[in-house]
């Protein structure tokens, strides 16, 4: 039998999207020994990003995907990351998370959300999804839940607060809510990912 | 009469009011079908499907809404 750490350096976990969610997710995961990791974004660092996301000033104007690299290995020199430039899609998202065992979805908008949850679900038989809706404002901190809502399918937040109605992104709440979804990755790599 | 069983909870349609089709659903609850991933008893449905899938009484159906932010 495996012990918790040989489980999480065999494991694989794709995180699609490197904002206020995936940069803490990668990082969490990196720091808990997580052997790979395949990250996506198409975006780069912006000043307005590092009230929330795990970037620092000298990398605004760089791709997230290189940032983020350069971070993870500065942590943990032996964790495998493979990162894409991309804009995420149905087409695509198959192929490059192809090794995952548990994708993280940490986009920001509801449309996206919605294309990686159905994508994963309907293309990517056997990969589990950990996904967030509701984390924007401040407080509340018990208001964010991690919900089983199907055999592969988690689902973490409140579920109603939006950053449309309330216009607040904080660091605190969105890393509540990517603490709970690293955590849901990691319990179902020991509990449920056979290594 | 119908009676659908939505996010584990049962909702009693009268028989002119039942929606048709899950699309139907969707509108009558006022859910936005592009931030919604749906489960017809335990099989997902694909959005490109909402407007085709029939719903038939005793149903359940689980909706997954998603709100911006990350």
């Amino acid at each position: 039998m495996a012990s918790f750490a040989e489980k999480l350096k065999c494991s694989v976990v794709g995180i699609a999207g490197l904002g206020g969610l995936g940069s803490n997710v990668a990082i969490a995961l990196a720091r808990a020994g997580v052997g790979k990791l395949i990250i996506a974004d198409f975006d780069n660092v912006e000043q307005s990003n590092l009230n929330r996301q795990q970037y620092f000033t000298d990398q605004i104007g760089k791709p997230k995907v290189d940032c983020m690299i350069d971070n993870l290995q500065r942590i943990n020199s032996r964790i495998d990351v493979a990162g894409h430039k991309v804009t995420l899609a149905p087409d695509n998202i198959p192929q490059i998370f192809r090794d995952a065992d548990v994708i993280a979805e940490c986009f920001d908008t509801a449309q996206a959300k919605q294309m990686i949850v159905e994508t994963v679900l309907t293309k990517m038989s056997g990969v589990k999804i950990v996904s967030v809706s509701g984390l924007a404002g401040y407080g509340k901190s018990n208001e964010i839940k991690t919900k089983r809502v199907s055999p592969r399918l988690v689902l973490v937040g409140d579920g109603l607060t939006a950053i449309d109605n309330c216009k607040i992104l904080t660091a605190a709440r969105v890393g509540i809510a990517a603490m709970h979804q690293a955590n849901a990755v990691i319990e179902l790599l020991i509990d449920e990912i056979q290594p | 009469m119908g009676v659908l069983k939505i996010n584990g909870k049962e909702k009693t349609f009268l028989d002119n009011k039942m929606p048709v089709t899950l699309m139907d659903l969707l509108t009558i609850l006022g859910v936005d079908s592009a931030t919604v991933v749906a489960e017809l008893d335990g099989q997902i449905v694909e959005r490109a499907n909402f407007t085709t899938t029939p719903l038939r009484d005793g149903q359940s159906i689980e909706l997954v809404r998603f709100v911006p932010g990350g």
